[in-house]
């Protein structure tokens, strides 16, 4: 630590440049894993908000919500009794003034899939629904009446819960009646027990059972998976990611190995007074900890806050527990870096550096 | 009793018809607080001669006693113990660390090692060698003639019981040379260390009590009157 610290107190513009660089590389490492959370938060979030183990749709509808089919009858073929009927659909909604896609969940607000009311009161009538709290940011606010494009009924906001998207449409909750009209309109009374799927809360997946075999149990994330553009989305980013963690574990082995290249002499003469390898190595790993910490607590805070100056509209969401992974990471990268010039250290001959 | 001994040392580079016989069946002793001067022509040995004495290379054959420890048989690594407590090296270019102010260059051996000099002991040798005023300086910061006389201090910081110096004064004006010459007579009778120094300057012999001179890898004990 004492060589490690006093060198780069000698050499300050050199290493903040290198410290610069690595803050840069998890600058963008934590922008990216904040831009992969928060677009998955926007497909899932109203699925992750159901706590559920499973959902129960149409062998046939392919993992597909919109295009599973089933009736509550269902329901008695099922082996757990911790379910919801949901119905839903997409639709776009206007108050007139702002539009916006839809995603118009239909519950039985007895059920565990009803949310929590933040401001406003839960629906008591048919065309009322809390509206996920997003959509406050697209103009629309409490008892606005809102215009669907199937229909001609009319849906009244008279609550908010928190951020619930699916699919990447802000999600607005009714009674399941309140599905059928839309849907069904004037046909709503013959399908009334007409639902897109069954959502299942139990301990264990494998205690999850149906009689019919024309139902299919799907694992949530499983499901989630299954959402369109969900995994490719995800798999894209994720891939830059680990990409980042290569590239910066290069960019940081090609930085250090300059440096030692730099000191050969400098280590050949400490190694000819009898300074082992090992004290070299510890303070050339201890000098890459340094630098790769600092760089990424920067990377870290310079994140968080160019967060909090983002437009709204840019989908990012930053998950602590991810980031601090990503973080340890990184330096854990860096010091795999340094390994390079730890080799090079050992390997030098101290008889050739003192020359003679 | 001998601090340092070579038995039956040579060293060959190479071989077949590149082959160079660098030592040549050479003897050696030294006592403690013994100043020797090793004079020769250019590839002569006389670096080889020292860098086997001190540790940093093993003999093709023969021996190499350290205090009565054999070098010769030691790896790499155990040499480098060896070097850490018993050897100090003076090299022509300076030995300095770059980013070490004076004092850390000192503070950097207790890291890796214990016994070093005590403050009061490490002030006087400031004293001694006159570079009490630039403990905060760096290397970079200093004359050829000061770098020189920190490396001296800081070979002396560890308390070596042997003294290695290649070309100590080689980048240094006469004047500087004799004063640095000087220095190293007073340290090596005051600490009583065994010291080497290897020079082409013949002048600089009036100093030592014992001069070798090497040539063609043969090294010869020699009346210091009969050197010119
Ligand atoms: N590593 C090596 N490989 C091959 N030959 C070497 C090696 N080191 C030294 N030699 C040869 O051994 C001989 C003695 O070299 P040495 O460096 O000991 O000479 P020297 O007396 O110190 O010379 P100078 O006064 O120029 O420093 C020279 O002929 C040199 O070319
Ligand atoms: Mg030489």
């Amino acid at each position: 630590m004492f060589l490690a610290w006093n060198e780069m107190k000698k050499n300050k513009l050199r290493f903040t440049l290198i410290v610069g660089v690595l803050m840069l590389v998890s600058y963008l490492v934590f922008f990216l894993s904040g831009l992969a959370t928060g677009l998955a938060s926007l497909n899932r979030e109203a699925v992750d908000k159901w706590g559920a183990t499973a959902i129960i749709l149409t062998e046939e509808s392919d993992k597909s919500l919109p295009q599973s089919s089933l009736t509550t009858e269902e329901l008695d073929a099922i082996s757990e009794n911790k379910t919801a009927i949901l119905g839903q659909l997409n639709s776009i909604a206007t108050n007139g003034e702002a539009k916006q896609n839809i995603s118009l969940f239909g519950i039985d607000p007895e059920e565990f899939i009803m949310p929590d009311v933040t401001e406003g009161e839960v629906f008591s009538e048919v065309n009322e629904v809390i509206a996920s709290d997003t959509l406050k940011e697209d103009g629309f606010k409490l008892g606005d009446e809102l215009e669907l494009s199937s229909t001609d009924e009319k849906l009244t906001i008279v609550g908010f819960t928190d951020s619930a998207r699916f699919n990447a449409a802000p999600v607005l909750y009714g009674e399941i009646d309140t599905f059928h009209k839309i849907k069904f309109g004037e046909a709503a009374t013959e399908n009334e027990t007409q639902i897109n799927g069954i959502v299942v809360r139990a301990g264990d997946l494998s205690s999850i059972s149906t009689s019919n075999e024309d139902l299919e149990i799907i694992e949530i994330e499983t499901f989630i998976e299954n959402l369109p553009g969900y995994t490719e989305q995800a798999l894209t980013l994720n891939f830059m990611i680990y990409f980042l963690f290569a590239i910066s574990s290069v960019i940081v082995a090609i930085f250090l190995y300059v440096l030692t290249v730099q000191k050969i002499s400098m280590f050949g003469v400490m190694k000819a007074q009898g300074i082992s390898n090992g004290y070299l190595s510890r303070s050339v790993i201890a000098q890459t900890f340094l630098l790769a910490f600092t760089g990424v607590v920067v990377g870290f805070a310079l994140t968080l806050i160019s967060g909090a100056f983002l437009p709204s509209a840019v989908p990012v969401s930053f998950d602590i527990f991810t980031m601090i992974i990503y973080g340890v990471v990184l330096i854990t990268v860096a010091i795999l870096g340094a390994v390079f010039s730890v080799l090079t250290i050992v390997k030098i001959d101290p008889l050739k550096a003192i020359g003679g | 009793m001998a601090i340092l001994e070579l038995n039956n040392v040579t060293k060959t580079f190479g071989t077949g018809h590149k082959q160079v016989d660098a030592l040549k069946e050479t003897n050696f002793s030294a006592e403690q607080g013994e100043l020797i001067a090793v004079i020769g022509p250019s590839g002569s040995g006389k670096s080889t001669f020292l860098t086997i004495a001190g540790g940093l290379q093993t003999p093709s054959s023969g021996g190499v006693l350290v205090k009565n420890q054999d070098l010769a048989n030691l790896n790499e690594k155990k040499r480098s113990k060896v070097r850490l407590k018993e050897i100090g090296f003076i090299l022509q270019a300076s030995n300095l660390v770059p980013f070490l102010n004076v004092d850390n260059q000192m503070k950097l051996l207790d890291n890796v090692k214990k016994d070093n000099m005590t403050t009061e002991e490490l002030d006087a040798l400031y004293d001694n060698l006159g570079i009490k005023d630039l403990r905060k300086k760096y290397p970079a910061d200093l004359s050829g003639g000061e770098r020189q006389r920190v490396a001296i201090a800081k070979a002396l910081y560890s308390k070596p019981s042997i003294l290695l110096a290649d070309e100590p004064t080689a980048s240094l004006d006469s004047e500087k040379a004799y004063e640095v010459m000087e220095l190293l007579k007073k340290e090596t009778k005051q600490n009583k260390t065994t010291t080497i120094v290897v020079t082409h300057d013949t002048r600089l012999i009036e100093y030592c009590d014992k001069v070798y001179e090497m040539t063609d890898g043969v090294l010869r004990l020699m009346e210091k009157s009969s050197v010119k």
